[in-house]
């Protein structure tokens, strides 16, 4: 009776041997890739995120397995920043040792072709010394790492065979241009030099980004919807202005995160600050305007000590600061301020700007700006003006004069890095708008 | 066509484990009664014999149907019993199990008339989802053993896995559908343009939930979707097509399509599962030669060995060292004697030379798979190799020069890899043939005695 009959063939095929170089995959590591997926409002990239961070969890392993003195270094990692996860389907910018790696995680299907996105392949802010294939059993908790292909390689082999990208900006790569003895892998990891495989140099893309301004203004608020593609909606050329710009990922990933009214504005705003040259308030410290000060008209004020009281900008400044701190504002005497006078819809305005460095123990390198906007006339604030101060990654506040008060002055004050900038805009209710060059602060003589 | 007396005999293990034949007295005389024309020796016609009963256990007063029940579920016990046969004969010998491991997994019928208590047997499951326009009943219950969660599990711990429907489906590319369902089903547009919206529907709402219960800490294989997940799924689909499906054919149209992408994982895999052993693959890697012998080779390496003999032996013992050193320091962080476990298998293959499967029973693990999951001796080989490049390369400056292109350190690499590969090959085909009287090689020297100086 114990034949076998031979209507058993199918199941010879479909139970499969777990490669023996299978790395098995933890509780612990499968909850991180579920967290870090977590943050991911598209489903499909959320998945993707989660695979992709067991592929660098078994590479990790797998590596840590061969080699105990190679130093893997995840901190430029794409898979662990969500807003660059959200935009890019592989595992970029992974270093082991002084290598750049690209960890591309493949289907169980076994394709004889592998996507690649040009984001790793024509990008230089991306692209690798190696790409890593790793095929991820989610269902097995398991993972191989399967093959490799070097830059060089890629390179080549993609000039001969004139291979171009898809519509989807994705190439789709033969399994057969990829070598499948890690071992040599290890080889090149452990005793090339990195500049033997030339990667393509970093390009400033601030052009760029200042030439595209407006279109991005215009179509990046599309991917507020999670479900949309970065190349749905954009050229390769505008994607290139977004992929290579963490402030603008950002601002992506944020926007899919809530709803947000405001979103258009807060993109503009951020567009300013990163394309517009900075005033650096810092040199008011110094007793200087910048070029760019200068420009603009700004005028310094003395410094906060008490003068002569005069009707003059001094006499309303002091008077002003003398009001906040009555108010329990601490200003410093090393705090410097100056005014700029400018006119919206035909009234005459004036801005007073204070800065000063805030010495504290956390941070060694914070700054402050406290902004006055009041008229150059001393009269009542108009009705419905509004100040709004954004920066990098949003807009922080929004003032608006108070119908009933009647109030002189709009005040604000905010508080940032020596990285970080602040734009200032000052409007009108009927969408008149003007915003000022974005305020750098560094404590330096240039910025 | 098959045997009667699998209609009233029941193959079940008793409490000791053991596989035992249980005859059914009521379910034999039930059978004699309703199909007189066949004897205890005669073959039926099961397509036959099934259909009839099958009516009976739904349409017969309850005595009756309670048999016809029964009848089928003693034919469903030694197909059953089939599969684990078959999963022994494929994987047992070298993954290291046997049907009677497997069978308590699935033959969990006790043989009653009726079920005794809320719990249901695996053969009654079977029987309950069976739809005979469907499939058979001997390959539904095929299926059903196969998708066995329990089984699973304790199949995948030995390195044999059977991946589900579901995970397929996850694992699977818009573009990639398209591409297989046109150059390998050659379907039409329309229905390639279905099948992806289909898809597209499934991981919106599966992969989700999946991800959820991973986060809840639920381990192991997808399970199938859930009615409600069948409905959303549904719905999504809806709002893609304009037309509305019922769970059940959701359900239908995705086993469908998972099955056209096994069929095609199966086609790109080579179509058949590798019959050799990892331990003869192993074998195989290392004794072919890596590099063709070219009468250039030959001239190169002898230069190379000439060049570094001197350095040879004492570079060899550090890579060693510090390969053997790192496997067991990795090994303990997992679990402290399985690098004792290691330190003994490695001394076993090089300085007993005894075969895997021998080592497997020495070490008490459970077999030849398990003890080439351990070595792992192509890794091995290799991380000695190239710690070895690298102590000779910071020794020989004249090397160093040769490390500036990816060709030139590839060739360096050959040279070594053959000079090293000559010695490894040698003395694995010798463990391979268990010859004892073939004299050590080199590097297996360098082990063992790398070994007893960590022993002492």
């Amino acid at each position: 009776m114990r034949n076998l009959s031979s209507n058993t063939t199918q199941l010879n095929l479909d139970f499969e041997v777990l490669d023996t170089a299978a790395i098995p995959l933890s509780d612990e590591q499968i909850n991180q890739a579920v967290e870090l997926s977590n943050t991911i409002r598209n489903s499909s990239r959320q998945w993707q995120t989660y695979i992709n961070a067991l592929a660098l969890f078994a590479f990790e392993q797998w590596l840590k397995e061969r080699n105990n003195s190679l130093t893997i270094n995840r901190e430029h990692c794409t898979v662990l920043q969500p807003p660059l996860a959200n935009a890019i389907a592989s595992v970029a910018n992974l270093q082991v040792g002084e290598f750049k790696l690209c960890l591309i995680s493949t289907s169980s299907l076994s394709d004889m072709e592998v996507p690649l996105s040009k984001i790793v392949v024509d990008l230089p802010e991306y692209v690798p010394h190696f790409y890593v294939l790793i095929e991820v059993l989610e269902e097995q908790e398991s993972a191989v790492v399967s093959n490799f292909l070097s830059y060089q390689q890629l390179v080549e082999n993609q000039v001969r065979e004139n291979l171009q990208a898809e519509e989807d900006w994705n190439y789709q790569i033969p399994l057969s241009w990829f070598e499948n003895n890690l071992d040599r892998l290890l080889l090149y990891l452990r005793c090339l030099e990195p500049d033997v495989i030339t990667l393509p140099d970093v390009k400033s893309r601030t052009q760029l980004l200042s030439t595209m301004q407006s279109e991005l203004v215009a179509l990046l608020p599309q991917l507020q919807s999670p479900e949309s593609e970065l190349w749905e909606v954009l050229t390769w050329e505008q994607g290139i202005a977004v992929l290579t710009n963490l402030e603008l990922l950002n601002w992506v990933y944020n926007s899919q995160q809530a709803d947000n009214s405001s979103i258009k504005t807060s993109l503009k705003d951020l567009l300013k600050l990163l394309t517009q040259p900075a005033l650096n308030v810092g040199r008011w410290l110094w007793d200087e305007l910048d070029e760019l000060g200068q420009q603009f008209s700004w005028v310094l004020l003395p410094s906060l000590t008490p003068t002569a009281a005069m009707r003059s900008p001094t006499e309303e400044f002091q008077a002003i600061i003398t009001q906040l701190q009555n108010r329990g504002l601490e200003i410093p005497s090393q705090a410097r301020g100056a005014y700029h006078d400018l006119l919206l819809a035909g009234i005459p305005l004036r801005l007073y700007a204070v800065t000063w460095h805030i010495l504290s123990e956390s941070d060694p390198h914070l700054w402050t700006l406290l902004l006055v906007l009041g008229t150059a006339s001393h009269d009542a604030l108009p009705l419905r003006l509004k100040l709004r101060v954004s920066d990098q990654t949003s807009i922080l506040l929004e003032q608006e004069t108070n119908q009933e008060q009647g109030d002189s002055y709009l005040f604000t004050r905010v508080v940032g890095g020596w990285n970080e900038k602040f734009l200032v805009s000052v409007s009108l209710m009927d969408g008149i708008e003007l915003s000022l060059p974005p305020f750098a602060f560094y404590p330096g003589r240039s910025l | 066509m098959g045997a009667a007396l699998r209609y009233w005999r029941l193959v079940r293990i008793d409490t000791a484990g053991k596989r035992q034949i249980k005859e059914i007295k009521p379910a034999k005389e039930f059978f004699a009664d309703t199909f007189p024309e066949y004897t205890v020796e005669s073959d039926v016609n099961d397509t036959e014999v099934q259909r009839l009963l099958l009516e009976l256990s739904r349409d017969a007063p309850a005595d009756r149907c309670l048999l016809a029940e029964r009848c089928l579920l003693c034919f469903i016990s030694w197909q059953i019993e089939q599969v684990c046969l078959q999963l022994e004969a494929n994987f047992g010998n070298v993954h290291g199990f046997s049907c009677t491991d497997l069978l308590p997994y699935v033959l969990d019928d006790d043989g009653r008339l009726q079920p005794a208590s809320s719990y249901q047997c695996l053969s009654r499951k079977v029987l309950q989802s069976f739809d005979s326009a469907q499939s058979s009943l001997t390959n539904w219950t095929t299926t059903r053993v196969k998708q066995d969660p329990a089984l699973n599990k304790f199949l995948l711990e030995l390195g044999v896995y059977l991946i589900s429907d579901w995970a397929i489906l996850n694992d699977t590319r818009p573009k990639q559908l398209e591409r297989i369902l046109r150059e390998f089903h050659s379907l039409t547009v329309s229905e390639i343009e279905y099948f992806s919206k289909l898809l597209e529907s499934y991981h919106l709402i599966y992969r989700v939930q999946r991800l959820q219960q991973r986060s809840l800490g639920i381990r192991g294989k997808c399970s199938p979707p859930t009615t409600q997940q069948l409905e959303e799924i549904a719905l999504k689909l809806e709002s893609q097509i304009g037309q509305i499906l019922k769970s059940e054919t959701v359900m239908a149209q995705l086993q469908n399509l998972a099955s056209r992408l096994r069929q095609y994982r199966i086609h790109a895999r080579g179509g058949a599962l590798p019959t050799v052993s990892r331990d003869a693959m192993d074998r195989e890697g290392i004794s072919a030669p890596q590099v063709t012998n070219s009468e250039e080779n030959e001239d190169n390496q002898a230069e190379f060995l000439q060049l570094y003999r001197s350095q040879f032996l004492v570079c060899l013992e550090q890579a060693l060292a510090l390969v053997i050193g790192s496997r067991i320091r990795q090994l303990q962080s997992k679990k402290a004697d399985k690098a004792k476990t290691f330190l003994a298998a490695l001394q076993l293959i090089y300085c007993q030379q005894l075969p895997m499967t021998a080592i497997a029973k020495q070490v008490g693990l459970r077999a030849q798979d398990a003890v080439t999951r351990l070595l792992k001796l192509k890794e091995f080989r290799a991380d000695v190799q190239q710690q070895l490049m690298l102590i000779l390369r910071d020794r020989v400056l004249v090397l160093a020069q040769n490390y500036f292109n990816l060709e030139r350190i590839q060739i360096l690499e050959h040279q070594i890899a053959s000079a090293l590969d000559e010695q490894i090959a040698m003395v694995v085909e010798e463990a391979d043939k268990k010859s004892r009287t073939t004299k050590n090689s080199l590097f297996a020297d360098q082990i063992c005695r790398y070994i007893d100086k960590i022993n002492k």
